[in-house]
């Protein structure tokens, strides 16, 4: 592992900015930076699977990856971009509208090379659908907080049903009330028990 | 026929106290109290839509009474603290209410933002009311932002709103109490010091990055927070001091064991040592996997914190880890609750009964509370599963515990926090003519309820 990606895992901010920043005067390519800052951020998930890290670990690293994606991202344009390892679209279900959980899947998401459709809190049900058919993603994520959302679940996977790509795509709930018995009254396909759960389900579909 | 009844009704509500506050103090009980903290079920029971019953005190009540009438089993009732209309006339933007901007069928939620900036740690340090007045209020309050005839009205009515609030909160307690027998399940609420800064100051993603950014700021927040925290709290619990005081913890489910015990313990730690010191019990709402943190419960008074132990925690880990020295609370899965069938409630109870609850010291739930969308079939065979394996013995006759003593100093607890203190008032009057603390008294009261009021919206 190189020092910018152990910078990252070891959540020493400031060292993952000068790493960057020196990378970036150097010429070396975006692409092969956020390569490595990946291979921090798989670190960083690693080491919650193993109970070390805990949320906060998440939420701190998926900041710091956040600012230099911003920093980065005027050198991306025009560059050939790297290869996404596939786009999950993902929202809080209509009537919930807490994200914190989603945000930190997203950003575990983006830093394992995936592209992510964020479609917000409180989603109308048939957004999930018509955005499958306008992307063709494989994905969908469905996060909740709040228990009252089950029924909301089981609307969004029947709604895409009738509209003909409830077969295109896997859809994975995740969020703290969800569980097993949750997955199959809504007839979900996966129950991602924790964020980096719901990843790894991610690179199982899309075999990345 | 009237009398009996009062009287009978007064005998209810003495043995379902005695039962609850036996329970919590890890005494012997006659049988397992059914004692839901947060029983949303309840307040949504013969079809009232959850916008009715938080806009309307009366329909709280009936609805609340209707159900007290057909499950007498069940020992404590709702509490009823939340009122929109408070918020609604001053345009609070922290909160979205069910028929207003979320579904009538929806539930309270807090909008989560940084109502506070990383760089004002110090105005809140230094001086909190004035850092709530200047900085923190007029960006949740919509109202503020208006001409100043309207935002100063509309603390007048937020002010009169909160009066209202509270004699609602006091008339619906005491006609549960005379006319079913039923004791509420806490009176007041306070967060732990971590929590205010995190939940409606900071947000989550910036209090746990201030933690790594300016720890030390972070620690001093929290201790200037613990006498607000414990004087708001010490404000609105029951002044019998028959009811523990109600604890929602929010953010600790998100940091690791160093960061716990380095950012939130400490503080939190001294806050309830001041509640417990000055006579009240505490219902702690453990929100999440607390089983890395739970532990320092054991550091409390024994039978001081009721801890309602969350679905993503494991309630016989909890039993084993402090439910020798703390009452616990759970169980039962909420989604079992909303989408199991009673055969599974009664084999889940039935299995509580002889394990966790075998001694005493637990009480059943959900995940902290019972979901607004339990089936009533199954919260039916609960209660019938506790009345049915919940006995432990039936001689027992409870009666409540005797008050504890008044105390004129309570150990910890720092001094009340004033915008303007007596001293400036009575040197801009240029003194007074007559006894100074006639009109000293009533002065600190108001400012004290004032100021407690202005940091209650953290």
């Amino acid at each position: 592992m190189q020092a910018l990606a152990e910078a990252l895992r070891d959540l020493d901010e400031q060292k993952v900015y000068q790493l960057v920043e020196e990378k970036v005067k150097q010429g070396i390519m975006a692409t092969e930076i956020i390569a490595e800052l990946n291979e921090g951020m798989v670190a960083v998930g690693e080491l919650f699977a193993q109970g070390t890290y805990f949320l906060s670990e998440l939420i701190y690293s998926g900041e710091v990856l956040t600012n230099v994606m911003n920093q980065l991202e005027p050198l991306l344009k025009g560059a050939a971009a790297g290869k996404s390892c596939g786009t999950v679209i993902i929202g809080t279900v209509r009537g919930d509208i807490h994200d914190i959980g989603k945000n930190i899947v997203i950003s575990l998401l983006r830093g394992s090379g995936f592209e992510v459709i964020d479609l917000g809190v409180d989603v109308p049900t048939e957004a999930f659908a018509a955005k499958v058919k306008e992307t063709g993603a494989k994905l969908v994520g469905l996060c909740a907080l709040l228990n009252f959302t089950y029924p909301e679940m089981k609307n969004i996977i029947a709604d895409m049903a009738a509209q003909g790509v409830r077969d295109d795509v896997s859809v994975i709930i995740g969020g703290a009330p969800c569980n097993e018995q949750v997955r199959q009254f809504a007839g979900a396909d996966f129950y991602a028990s924790d964020a980096v759960v719901a990843v790894n389900i991610c690179k199982n579909v899309y075999k990345c | 026929m009237d009398i009996i009844k009062t009287i009978d009704m007064q005998q209810l509500y003495e043995e379902r106290l005695g039962r609850y506050q036996a329970a919590i103090a890890l005494e012997p009980t006659d049988r397992m109290p059914l004692a839901m903290g947060s029983n949303c079920f309840s307040e949504v029971y013969s079809g009232a839509s959850i916008q009715e019953v938080t806009y309307d005190p009366e329909r709280w009540l009936q609805v609340e009474m209707a159900f007290s009438r057909d499950y007498p089993e069940v020992d404590v009732a709702r509490a009823y603290r939340i009122w929109p209309p408070l918020w609604d006339v001053l345009d609070l933007k922290t909160y979205r209410a069910p028929g207003r901007d979320l579904p009538p069928c929806s539930q309270v939620q807090f909008v989560e933002e940084e109502y506070m900036k990383n760089d004002e740690y110090n105005l809140l340090i230094e001086n909190p009311g004035q850092f709530m007045l200047e900085r923190v209020l007029p960006r949740i309050f919509g109202e503020m932002s208006k001409d100043s005839a309207r935002s100063h009205f509309a603390f007048l009515k937020a002010g009169l709103a909160q009066g209202i609030l509270k004699d609602q909160m006091r008339s619906i307690g005491t006609q549960l109490q005379t006319q079913c027998g039923i004791p509420g399940p806490y009176m007041g609420a306070f967060r732990a010091p971590f929590d205010v800064l995190a939940d409606g100051l900071r947000g989550l993603k910036g209090s746990l990055l201030d933690t790594y950014r300016q720890g030390d700021k972070v620690l001093e927040a929290c201790d200037v927070l613990v006498t607000i925290a414990a004087r708001g709290a010490l404000a609105n619990a029951d002044p019998l001091k028959r009811l523990p005081i109600f604890n929602p913890l929010h953010k600790a489910c998100f940091m690791s064991p160093k960061q716990f015990d380095t950012y939130f313990w400490p503080s939190y730690k001294k806050l309830l040592e001041i509640i417990i010191g000055s006579g009240y019990k505490v219902r702690a709402y453990l929100e999440g996997d607390w089983s890395k943190h739970w532990h320092h419960f054991l550091e409390l008074p024994k039978g001081t914190v009721l801890c309602d132990i969350d679905n993503q925690s494991d309630i016989f880990q909890a039993k084993a880890e402090i439910g020798h020295h703390q009452c616990i609370s759970g169980g039962i899965q909420d989604s079992m609750l909303i989408l199991g069938t009673p055969q599974e409630i009664t084999a889940r109870t039935k299995l509580l009964c002889e394990t966790v609850g075998k001694d005493g010291g637990f009480l059943i739930n959900g995940g902290c509370s019972i979901p607004y969308d339990t089936k009533p079939e199954n919260f039916k065979a609960m209660v019938e599963g506790v009345m049915k394996y919940g006995w432990y013995d039936k001689s027992i006759k409870h009666k409540p515990k005797q008050m504890p003593p008044v105390k004129n100093e309570i150990p910890g607890l720092g001094p009340q926090g004033m915008i303007t203190p007596w001293e400036i008032k009575k040197a801009e009057l240029g003194g007074v003519l007559g006894d100074e603390q006639l009109i000293r008294n009533p002065w600190e009261r108001i400012e004290a309820m004032a100021y407690n009021w202005v940091c209650s919206w953290h």
